[in-house]
């Protein structure tokens, strides 16, 4: 698991003076053998997912599989199975009902299932709450692997505003909040700034909303975005706070009529030498005549100055 | 060129909560800075002051989060600190700890951790306790752990470096007098004049002290009222001074249990009219009462230095103070009439204070100049370097114990090569022993534990995970002239 991650770092990609989008990232550059590492991992998910959900299954029904001389190994001994179950197919959710239990019956006769049932039906987990845990902690782990990486990212689009996301890589698909934009127009502007984003390429086309962190981890990720336009950033500066058992360095957005500050990159607070690098760049992009320096792609810089027409 | 030091200041009490400690520690870190140091201060969190913040001359503040349990002062938890002040220590790369307060867990939990990771330690005790009653009995154990293992004490006068000594069983040699110190640019009397000559005749306006038999004399009494100020004693003696000397009236400025007292005192003996009661006041405010008085009476039964008084002279007033503590060593005699810490001889000094003024042999109007070259903090900040000289080697054990102490110390059978207190577990358990039967097993438990502890937390915090802060510019000494210049006119 700690080869799949590096300390977060920095990519900084510019592609116009007044255009920039800082990502800081615990993601390793995707090389063939990170991606069958990240590959396996995700069938050990698949695994456990179905595991618990097996196990669970053959201790809520403990009749036609807990009796080990009927191994129902074909289609045809589990459709005679369900023929002796209580449902019956009248409408069509009866009718899922029944596709769904046919199929666990499928699964819970191959090899592993039977170990799932075993793992039901061992002595060490027969009160309900053993075997409750051990799924709750197996679907955690689950959970849990598909946090690998942490991604952060902080757009800034001069004349337009600031945009910061968050996201890591799980399942569970909550989808993009457009942050909490107070002013009239904020849901219009974070919707201008996705456009510009899908214009500018940075975000992949293939993703739903929520989907396609620009950090590059191939499975979906929960992404919590939040855009502040030009006219409510009063500053973005360094400041240093009280975090756990640390003072740690962290780049702030003083919004007005806000009475708490946002904090960019708030996961993972990466060390002052980024967060340094960071707040240049940001300053430049936003105030500075010339941009802050480097120049761009002049395509990219057409897409750009035509938003901003 | 001087060696320059990263100095980290820990007390619970720190602005925004005013008083005498929280300005010793501002003025100091200041005059410090001033003299090419790095200084922050490590201070708990106060009601809408948290997290980190610079202060005037790029003094640093940490406010660390932390349960305050009475009067400001933070719960004792003895290892809970550590963590958070490891990961300050290191990130400002603080070389000396300076810890101010007997009362604040905060500057003992401190102390005992930078000793735990290796770095110097300096103690400030602001204040004198007893012996007798059970508080003090504990109170003075606790300093006796954490004063066991550290380099140097400063007491801010000789009476306080007495107590400190005796309660917490230390060498004498390594505790130093530093007196506070008062700006006296904010303590300026009503009318300053500066070319007072010794014949204010002439062109000059007549000194404006300058009374008669009859004009009113006015009493200002400015103090927290509790019972170790003296306040039973002020209330037992205004009506008596008042009844001896008909034209003369209090002023009395601030707050406290003692309040109620005074007013029933006013109450029965009628005096609404010649005694005013301000309430509490702000220390800004302080000066604006002191020069619409004539006479500054201080009746405290218990007083580490009494900066208060210093004020008060600086204004131009006359001084009445009780004799005790350490308050003989502040002011030079002509300055101050002492007194008994009872009812019949504080009415008798304040009668012979009044006869003075009006009979003019008291030239008040001279106390502001000379306050100000007795007392300076720039004075104090340099004493202060000259003990982080010594605790660090920079100067050697002969010349910052003196010559014939040099000889005599080496019974100190814990102390290194360098005149410095070794570092080694070993060395800090066998100071910790000594402490008492069961307490010396006890702080050695605590002195194990909070090694493993270091041990761990380096394992789990690596150093190198750690920010380092970019330091403010720092200051050049070039006033080598002026610190010579200083040091002579003192005293």
């Amino acid at each position: 698991m700690f080869f799949l991650t590096t300390p977060a770092h920095l990519y900084i990609r510019r592609p116009s003076p007044t255009t920039a989008e800082f990502t800081v990232t615990t993601c390793p550059p995707l090389t063939v053998p990170l991606r069958v590492a990240l590959f396996s991992v995700l069938c050990v998910r698949v695994a456990l997912v179905v595991g618990v959900v097996l196990t669970a299954y053959a201790r809520l029904s403990p009749s036609p599989s807990s009796n080990p001389s009927s191994p129902s190994s074909t289609p045809s001994s589990s459709s005679s199975s369900s023929s002796s179950s209580p449902f019956l197919p009248f409408s069509s959710w009866d009718a899922v009902a029944l596709l769904l239990q046919r199929w666990l019956d499928w699964l819970l006769a191959s090899a592993a299932g039977q170990q799932c049932a075993a793992l039901a039906a061992a002595q060490v987990l027969r009160p309900w709450w053993a075997l409750g845990g051990v799924c709750g902690a197996a679907g955690w782990a689950a959970a849990a692997l598909g946090r690998i990486h942490t991604t952060e990212s902080l757009l800034v689009l001069r004349g337009l505003g600031i945009q910061t996301a968050s996201s890591y890589g799980t399942f569970s698909h909550s989808g993009g909040s457009d942050g909490d934009c107070d002013v009239g127009y904020g849901g219009w502007w974070w919707f201008f700034g996705w456009l510009l984003q899908l214009a500018l390429g940075t975000r992949s086309a293939q993703g739903s909303l929520g989907g396609g962190g620009s950090g590059g981890s191939a499975m979906a990720t929960t992404r919590e975005t939040r855009f502040i336009p030009t006219e409510k950033i009063r500053d973005v500066l360094i400041n240093e706070a009280f975090r756990g058992l640390e003072v740690r360095y962290c780049l702030v957005v003083v919004v007005d009529g806000e009475e708490d500050v946002v904090v960019v990159f708030p996961r993972l607070l990466p060390p002052r030498r980024i967060v340094e690098a960071v707040w240049r760049g940001v300053r430049g992009c936003l105030y500075e005549p010339d941009g802050g320096g480097s120049g761009g792609g002049t395509g990219m810089r057409q897409a750009a100055a035509g938003e901003k027409g | 060129m001087a060696p320059t030091y990263n100095i980290a200041m820990v007390s619970d009490f720190f602005f925004p909560q005013p008083g005498g400690i929280e300005s010793h520690i501002y003025q100091l870190s200041t005059k410090l800075r001033d003299r090419g140091h790095k200084v922050i201060v490590v201070t708990h969190a106060y009601e809408g002051r948290t997290g980190v913040r610079y202060l005037t001359n790029g003094i640093k503040v940490y406010h660390v989060p932390f349960l305050v349990i009475y009067r400001s002062a933070s719960f004792p938890t003895v290892f809970s600190f550590f963590p958070v002040f490891r990961n300050i220590m290191l990130r400002e790369r603080i070389d000396i700890v300076h810890g101010h307060a007997s009362l604040s867990s905060l500057c003992h939990e401190a102390i005992f951790h930078a000793r735990t990771m290796g770095l110097r330690t300096v103690y400030t005790d602001h204040s004198l306790f007893g012996f007798a009653d059970a508080a003090s009995i504990m109170a003075n154990k606790l300093l006796k752990f954490s004063l066991s293992d550290v380099d140097h004490v400063i007491c801010v006068s000789h009476t306080c470096k007495e107590n400190t000594v005796l309660r917490a069983s230390l060498d004498p040699l390594m505790v130093s007098v530093i007196p506070n110190a008062v700006v006296a640019e904010n303590f300026k009397p009503l009318h300053s004049r500066p070319e007072v000559s010794a014949n204010s005749f002439g062109h000059n306006p007549p000194p404006v002290r300058q009374l008669g038999p009859h004009d009113t004399i006015t009493i200002v009494v400015i103090s927290r009222l509790f019972y170790n100020k003296g306040t039973d004693l002020l209330t037992a003696a205004i009506p008596r001074i008042i009844q001896n000397h008909p034209n003369t009236r209090f002023i009395i400025a601030g707050s406290g249990p003692k309040a109620i007292d005074l007013e029933q005192m006013i109450e029965q003996n009628v005096l609404q009219d010649r005694v005013e009661m301000l309430g509490p006041v702000r220390h800004e405010e302080v000066r604006d009462v002191m020069v619409r008085g004539h006479i500054y009476l201080h009746p405290s039964l218990t007083e580490a230095f009494g900066t208060v008084i210093v004020e008060a002279a600086s204004c131009g007033l006359y001084v009445v103070c009780t004799q005790v503590g350490g308050i003989p060593e502040v002011l030079p005699s002509h300055m101050t009439v002492f007194a008994k810490p009872e009812e019949d001889d504080l009415v008798a000094a304040t009668g012979k204070a009044i006869a003075a003024l009006r009979a003019n042999k008291v030239r008040t109007e001279l106390f502001h100049e000379q306050v100000k070259t007795m007392y300076s903090w720039t004075n104090v900040a340099m004493r202060t370097e000259r003990v982080y000289n010594g605790i660090s080697g920079a100067i050697s054990e002969a010349e910052f114990y003196g010559y014939d102490a040099a000889n005599a110390a080496s019974w100190s059978a814990t102390r290194g090569r360098s005149g410095v207190q070794s570092f080694a577990l070993i060395d800090r358990l066998k100071r910790y022993y000594g402490c008492g039967i069961w307490a010396g097993k006890l702080f050695c438990i605590c002195v194990i534990v909070d090694y493993l502890l270091f041990v761990f937390l380096e394992l789990w915090f690596p150093r190198e995970k750690i920010d380092i802060c970019p330091d403010w510019p720092r200051k050049t000494i070039n006033e080598q002239k002026e610190t010579v210049k200083d040091a002579r006119s003192r005293w």
